[in-house]
């Protein structure tokens, strides 16, 4: 049994199903026959980072990561089981991965929509923008005044400014308009809903590759 | 590491830091490239500033600048992607989630919280205490000249809070996540305790007036520059553009490892406020962060000021009665 670090904890708890949410489980076949602490010791320089935990016994590996560095190749899964099955004509590296970024990647747009949600209460608690409210400390005296460009402008033909007539006909239409949008949120929610399938498609076709290239020794080296 | 010699300071010795413009990075590649990566930068100013000037007024709207905002982030995400400045600063997938968590709090809880306690607000209740009006004949002025007014007045006074977060203790508790930030890229301007995003978005333009077409140039002026201080692409930046404006490689001073490189590089868009008050140090770093680039996630980012500030009271209340009566001074954050 080898050992690094400290308290090895992990995301993988069994949730039949939802638990795809955050994990990824696959494997890689290479045809090197390799076993368990050949195939580990290649797979060391992923686990010789700053909050990684990790633990070896026999065939199988167990680690785990405290806010990796953003460079780690394994950032995004923080905790794993790794399993090193010789075979006949090489070996099978099957691993179980979670990752907390995936879950709450997948939870943010809920939180987005809470906020959302919050902008609509709050609109609807202070009621439609009045004039008074929108205009607080400023003076009317300027109201109808003409507003002109500086003669510099005029000549080198920016267009005119609105004058107060088109101002108050558009200040009138914002007067129906939400203290507080919740456009903004909902359309984070979406980016949030459309990167988690991003990650969870792209994440663990990454990590394959990495495990891959490790075992057969084309890891990159890292700067 | 022995640093160099900036000033009456010592820059780089804790950390590298490449001081003056001969050592730094150059864009590698064929002549368009090197043409492209030259250009960029003041090409898109004009053009922003240019459209913005001549846009009908149906265009020359918040909505129009937020759209266009948007894109052009798009389109540096791309230029990070095809010219690199570090791979180490390379953008993964967790990192841009997690420095989109941050520019949607920006968008949102944030915006909710400036509506009440912004700097709108705060102007407005200033005026109404000493009967002030705002300074009415600047919309007399001529565009640029009022869009230039207004980029540099709100720089300024971010340059003076940017520092002063890093003068003074209850404030830097506020601004010390950000400096968590192991590498740059285009949304990394976004991340940091909320508290210190609400503080750096305040400004003193309320006092003037000016007209909306030069809030809108101000702003394409803060976007085509100051958003290059957060961005991982390598540009030959023109020699006369790097004087004016805050670049990536100032910022990554900033940012740097090195603790007396922090302490330079404040303003946000234009480092001739930085020359004036002598705080500029030109070059560049790779290594950057707190505690030799420890990650701060965002649980930590979002309890820091607090957790730690309660302890720096703490600290100070348990202070033995001795020390108490002696001035202490702050320490190195």
């Amino acid at each position: 049994m080898a050992a690094a670090g400290g308290q090895i904890y992990s995301m993988n708890a069994h949730v039949p199903f939802i638990d795809r949410i955050w994990r990824t489980r696959d494997s890689v076949q290479v045809a090197e026959r390799l076993n368990a602490d050949e195939a580990f010791a290649r797979l060391d320089p992923l686990l010789q980072t700053s909050g990684t935990q990790y633990i070896v016994e026999g065939d199988t590996l167990t680690y785990s990561k405290e806010n990796p560095a953003a460079q780690d190749r394994l950032a995004t899964f923080t905790s794993g089981t790794l399993l090193l099955s010789e075979q006949e004509g090489g070996a099978r590296l099957s691993y179980d991965l979670g990752s907390t970024a995936l879950l709450l990647c997948f939870l943010a747009p809920l939180l987005f929509v809470g906020f959302g949600q919050l902008a609509v209460g709050l609109s609807t608690l202070e009621g439609p923008q009045t004039e008074d409210a929108r205009k607080a400390g400023k003076k009317d005296k300027d109201e109808d005044a003409e507003v002109q460009l500086h003669w510099i402008d005029q000549m080198i033909g920016a267009p005119a400014p609105e004058q107060p007539d088109d101002k108050k006909k558009k200040e009138k239409e914002k007067e129906k308009e939400p203290k507080h949008s919740p456009t903004p949120a909902y359309v984070l929610a979406g980016i949030f809903a459309a990167l988690y399938v991003v990650g969870r498609i792209l994440e663990p076709w990454l990590i394959k590759r990495t495990f891959r290239n490790a075992l057969t020794g084309a890891l990159p080296s890292d700067h | 590491m022995s640093g160099t010699l900036v000033g009456n300071r010592i820059i780089g010795a804790d950390a590298p830091v490449t001081v003056g413009w001969e050592n730094i990075g150059k864009v590698e590649g064929g002549p368009v490239k090197q043409f492209i990566f030259t250009w960029f930068q003041p090409v898109f100013l004009l053009f922003f500033v240019a459209f913005f000037y001549y846009a009908p007024n149906s265009l020359a709207v918040a909505s129009t600048a937020l759209m266009m905002g948007i894109a052009f982030k798009a389109l540096l995400l791309a230029l990070e992607w095809i010219n690199p400045r570090y791979e180490s600063w390379k953008l993964t997938w967790k990192e841009f989630a997690t420095d989109l968590f941050y520019v949607g709090l920006g968008f949102t809880v944030l915006r909710m919280l400036d509506a009440y306690i912004g700097d709108g607000v705060i102007v407005g209740a200033v005026q109404g205490w000493f009967a002030w009006e705002s300074f009415s004949w600047f919309t007399a002025m001529p565009l640029l000249i009022q869009a230039l007014a207004i980029s540099m007045i709100f720089d300024f006074g971010q340059y003076w809070m940017h520092r002063g977060m890093h003068n003074w203790h209850p404030l830097w508790l506020t601004h010390a996540p950000h400096h968590y930030i192991t590498q740059l890229n285009i949304n990394k301007g976004a991340v940091g305790n909320p508290v210190e995003l609400f503080l750096i978005g305040l400004g003193v333009g309320g006092f003037f007036d000016f007209l909306p077409r030069a809030f809108l140039i101000a702003g394409a002026i803060g976007a085509t520059v100051g958003i290059y201080q957060h961005i991982n692409t390598r540009f030959n930046t023109p020699a006369w553009w790097r004087y004016l404006f805050n670049t990536t490689e100032h910022h990554s001073v900033h940012h740097s490892q090195d603790y007396e490189a922090t302490r330079s590089n404040y303003s946000g868009t234009w480092i001739i406020w930085d020359r004036m008050f002598g705080t500029c140090v030109d070059g560049e770093a790779e290594l950057l962060g707190m505690e030799n680039g420890r990650r701060m996630d965002i649980r930590e980012t979002m309890h820091f000021p607090f957790s730690e500030g309660y302890k720096s009271i703490k600290a100070r209340l348990q202070r033995p009665a001795a020390v108490g009566g002696q001035q202490q001074t702050e320490p190195a954050e």
